[in-house]
C-alpha cells in the first residue's frame, strides 16, 4: 500500500546546521540535482516515518527572503509555488536574533512553519536560557528543540512534522506590526490586488508586503499578468 | 487590468510612505521586523547577568555609530597623513641628500651626454620619484596597521550605509578601500560581487581611489606650494577622491547600469592587536610593487624622456624645441582652462599614463634639478600659483587609470568597450573638475 506523502521544505541561514538535519533525516536516500534554470544546487531526501513517506527538500542557506540572489529567489520560490505541507526553519539558536529574520519573513508567507532550535548545546554552555514555549505562544508557530550533530531531537522533529502536515494548521495566526502609516498602504494595496488573478495563488497580504519593499520578482508577476 | 490598480496604488502607497519617513519602505518594513525581534527576545531569551558586554563591542558602539562613524573615518585618515608626513621628512632629506651627493659626482662624468643622462635622467627623474619611498611606506604601514587591528571593516561597514543609500552593493567598498594602496588588486578583487551591475560600478569609480602612485605627485605639490597644510591638501585629495566615487557610482546606478542591487551581512570581525611581522608583510606586499615599477617602467620612461628631451641633437636640454617640447606644445592648449596650459605639465600627464608616478619623473628629468629643489623650480619656471598646483593636482587624482590599471579593468570585464569608456570618462571629468576649481578659484584669488 502506498503511503502517504508529505513534503517538507528545509530552510535557515548558512551554518545553522541546516545540512545535518538534512542529513539525519534522509540518511543515504538523497538526489542531487539543479534548481531549473539557475545553477543553485536542489537537494533532495526521502524518509519514511510511520505512514508516511517525507519527501524533504533542502533550500539553499540565505539570510532572507528577498529578490536580491538566486539563492533566495529558489528558496522562496519553492515556499510560494510548491506550497510545501510543512516549511521547517533550522534556527542557530545560540544567534538568535539574526537568525529569526528569516524566520519572521516565512511567517510572513503564511505558510504552516516549525522553528527547530538547533545547537541547543551551545546555548547551554553560553548558559543561555531560551523558553521555547513562550517563543513558540509569540510567533505562533510549532518549536523544536534539538542539537543535530549530535542527532538529538530528530524524532521530536518527525512527530512534529507529522503533526503539523495532519492538522495542516493554518499559521499566520501571529502578525507583524509594521507600523500604521505602512499598516494603512497594505490595505490600500491588499484591495487592489485581491482583484488581480494573483490573489488566487499568493496571499495578498504578502504581496502587498512585497510590493512595498519594491520585490522586482513581485512586480515582474504583476507586470506579467498585466500583459496577458 | 486590476493587476495595473495594484502597481498604481504601490505608486501612490511608496509616496505617501517616503514623505512620512523620510526613508524607503523597504527600509522601515526590515526596522519593523527586527522590531518584533527584539521584542520577541526580550521575553524568550535571558542571558546570564554577568556576561560582559565585550571590549569588542563598546568599541563598535562608538566607532560604527550612526553620526560618529563618518566623522571618524575621515579624522583617522586625516591623522594618518600627519603621521606619514611628519615622520617621513626627515628621510627624505637624507635621500634627497643622497642623490646630490651622486650628482655632484655625475656631472663630472664624460662624455658630456653620458653625464647629462645621469645627472638629468637618473638622478634628475628617477631620483624625484625614489624620494617618496619613505612617504608611500609609512603610509602601507598605516593602511596595514588599521587593517590588521579590524578597523577597516568597520570603515567599510560605516562606508556601506552611505553607500546602500546611494544603490551600491554592500560589498563594494572593500575593493574601494583597497584602492588606496593600488588600484589593481582592487579592481580584481571586485569578483566578490555578485550582482554584475555592482561590480561593473565598482571597478569602473575605483579608480578614482588615490591609490600609493598619485602620493608623489601630492607630496611634492603639497611640499611646495601649501607648507603650512601640507597634510590636509594631501587628504583632501584623498577625501575628493571618495567623492567622486561616490557620485559617479550614484549616476552609474541612475542611469547606464540601472537596477537592484544586491544585500550583504557584513560580518564585522573582532579587533586584535596588529603583530609587527603581520604589518611589515602588508607593507611590503604594497610597496615592493612600487619598488619594482620604480626598477623597470618608471626607469625606462625615465630614460626615454631624457632622450626626446635631449633631441634633436644641437637643442637646448629640455626646451621648447626639443621633441618633448614639440609635443608638450601640441597638448598643453587643452589645459589651459584648467591653469596648467605649459608644455611641461601637458607631457607630465602624457607620460604619466605609464604609472603616474611617471607624472613627478617627467617633471624631475626636464627641469633636471635635484628632488628638494624641484617644488621650487615648479613654482618659479612655470608661474604656477597655488591655485594652479591644487587643479593639477586634482587632475591627476582623476584622469585616465594607469595602463596596467586599464589592463586590469579589460581583465576584469572582458570588454574593450568599458576599457575605453573608463579611460575616456575619467579624463573627461578630471578636466571639468580641475577647470571648475581654477576658474572658479580666480574669481576669488
Amino acid at each position: 500500500m502506498a503511503k502517504k506523502e508529505i513534503v517538507v521544505a528545509l530552510a535557515g541561514n548558512p551554518n545553522s546546521g541546516k545540512t545535518t538535519v538534512f542529513n539525519n533525516l534522509t540518511g543515504a536516500r538523497q538526489h542531487v540535482g539543479n534548481w531549473p534554470g539557475v545553477t543553485v544546487e536542489k537537494k533532495e531526501g526521502i524518509c519514511s516515518f510511520q505512514e508516511y513517506n517525507l519527501r524533504v527538500v533542502d533550500l539553499p542557506g540565505v539570510y532572507s527572503l528577498t529578490a536580491y540572489s538566486p539563492d533566495e529567489v529558489v528558496a522562496r520560490n519553492f515556499i510560494i509555488d510548491e506550497k510545501p505541507d510543512v516549511v521547517v526553519d533550522i534556527v542557530d539558536a545560540s544567534n538568535l536574533e539574526r537568525n529569526l529574520y528569516l524566520a519572521v519573513q516565512i511567517m510572513e508567507m503564511e505558510v504552516p512553519l516549525i522553528i527547530a532550535l538547533n545547537m541547543m548545546d551551545e546555548v547551554e554552555s553560553r548558559k543561555y536560557k531560551i523558553n521555547a514555549k513562550t517563543l513558540s505562544q509569540e510567533i505562533g508557530t510549532s518549536v523544536v528543540q534539538m542539537v543535530a550533530n549530535r542527532n538529538q531531537g530528530t524524532d521530536a522533529l518527525l512527530d512534529e512534522i507529522v503533526r503539523v502536515a495532519k492538522k495542516k494548521i493554518e499559521a499566520g495566526g501571529v502578525r507583524i506590526e509594521y507600523g500604521r502609516e505602512v499598516e494603512n498602504e497594505i490595505s490600500k494595496l491588499e484591495e487592489a490586488i485581491s482583484k488581480s488573478p494573483l490573489a488566487s495563488r499568493y496571499s495578498p497580504k504578502w504581496l502587498a508586503v512585497k510590493l512595498l519593499e519594491g520585490d522586482e520578482e513581485v512586480i515582474k508577476k504583476f507586470q506579467e499578468v498585466i500583459n496577458v | 487590468m486590476s493587476s495595473a490598480d495594484a502597481l498604481k496604488v504601490r505608486e501612490e502607497s511608496l509616496a505617501r510612505l517616503k514623505s512620512i519617513y523620510r526613508d524607503e519602505a523597504e527600509t522601515v518594513i526590515a526596522d519593523a521586523r527586527y522590531g518584533f525581534i527584539s521584542g520577541l527576545l526580550k521575553d524568550v531569551l535571558k542571558k546570564p547577568s554577568l556576561e560582559r558586554v565585550s571590549l569588542s563591542d563598546k568599541i563598535d558602539n562608538v566607532v560604527i555609530n550612526r553620526w560618529l562613524g563618518i566623522p571618524l573615518f575621515l579624522a583617522l585618515m586625516y591623522g594618518v597623513f600627519q603621521f606619514v608626513f611628519t615622520l617621513s621628512a626627515p628621510f627624505m632629506d637624507w635621500i634627497d641628500q643622497f642623490f646630490g651627493w651622486i650628482g655632484g659626482y655625475a656631472a663630472g662624468v664624460s662624455p658630456e651626454w653620458f653625464g647629462s643622462l645621469l645627472t638629468d635622467g637618473i638622478v634628475g627623474g628617477l631620483g624625484s620619484v625614489l624620494i617618496f619611498i619613505p612617504p608611500i611606506f609609512l603610509l602601507f604601514i598605516a593602511i596595514a596597521i588599521l587593517e590588521d587591528c579590524g578597523y577597516m571593516a568597520r570603515a567599510a561597514f560605516v562606508m556601506d550605509r552611505l553607500m546602500h543609500k546611494i544603490g551600491l552593493h554592500g560589498r563594494s567598498f572593500i575593493p574601494m578601500i583597497l584602492g588606496f594602496g593600488c588600484n589593481i588588486p582592487a579592481i580584481m578583487a571586485c569578483r566578490t560581487i555578485e550582482n554584475p551591475r555592482d561590480r561593473l560600478t565598482t571597478i569602473l569609480v575605483n579608480p578614482f581611489m588615490s591609490c600609493g602612485a598619485r602620493l608623489p605627485i601630492f607630496v611634492l605639490l603639497a611640499g611646495a606650494f601649501f607648507t603650512a597644510n601640507q597634510g590636509l591638501v594631501v587628504f583632501s585629495m584623498y577625501v575628493i577622491g571618495i567623492i567622486a566615487a561616490i557620485i559617479m557610482a550614484l549616476i552609474f546606478r541612475k542611469s547606464i547600469l540601472k537596477g537592484p542591487s544586491g544585500h550583504f551581512v557584513m560580518e564585522l570581525p573582532p579587533y586584535r592587536m596588529p603583530t609587527v611581522m603581520g604589518v611589515l608583510v602588508h607593507m611590503w606586499e604594497r610597496g615592493q610593487l612600487f619598488l619594482k615599477k620604480a626598477g623597470t617602467l618608471i626607469f625606462t620612461a625615465v630614460i626615454v624622456i631624457w632622450f626626446l628631451s635631449s633631441m634633436p641633437w644641437g637643442t637646448d636640454y629640455a626646451s621648447a624645441g626639443s621633441w618633448i617640447g614639440q609635443i608638450g606644445r601640441v597638448i598643453a592648449p587643452v589645459f589651459s582652462p584648467a591653469g596648467f596650459g605649459q608644455w611641461q605639465a601637458g607631457v607630465s600627464i602624457i607620460f604619466g599614463f605609464l604609472a603616474k608616478e611617471v607624472v613627478v619623473g617627467t617633471m624631475g628629468t626636464i627641469f633636471a634639478v635635484e628632488e628638494g629643489l624641484l617644488g621650487g623650480v615648479i613654482s618659479s619656471q612655470l608661474g604656477w600659483t597655488p591655485l594652479v598646483a591644487f587643479s593639477f593636482m586634482v587632475f591627476c587624482l582623476l584622469y585616465m587609470p594607469c595602463v596596467a590599471a586599464l589592463g586590469a579593468i579589460r581583465g576584469e570585464t572582458k570588454s574593450w568597450k568599458w576599457t575605453g569608456f573608463a579611460a575616456v570618462y575619467t579624463t573627461v571629468i578630471a578636466w571639468i573638475v580641475a577647470t571648475l576649481i581654477f576658474q572658479i578659484g580666480s574669481l576669488f584669488i
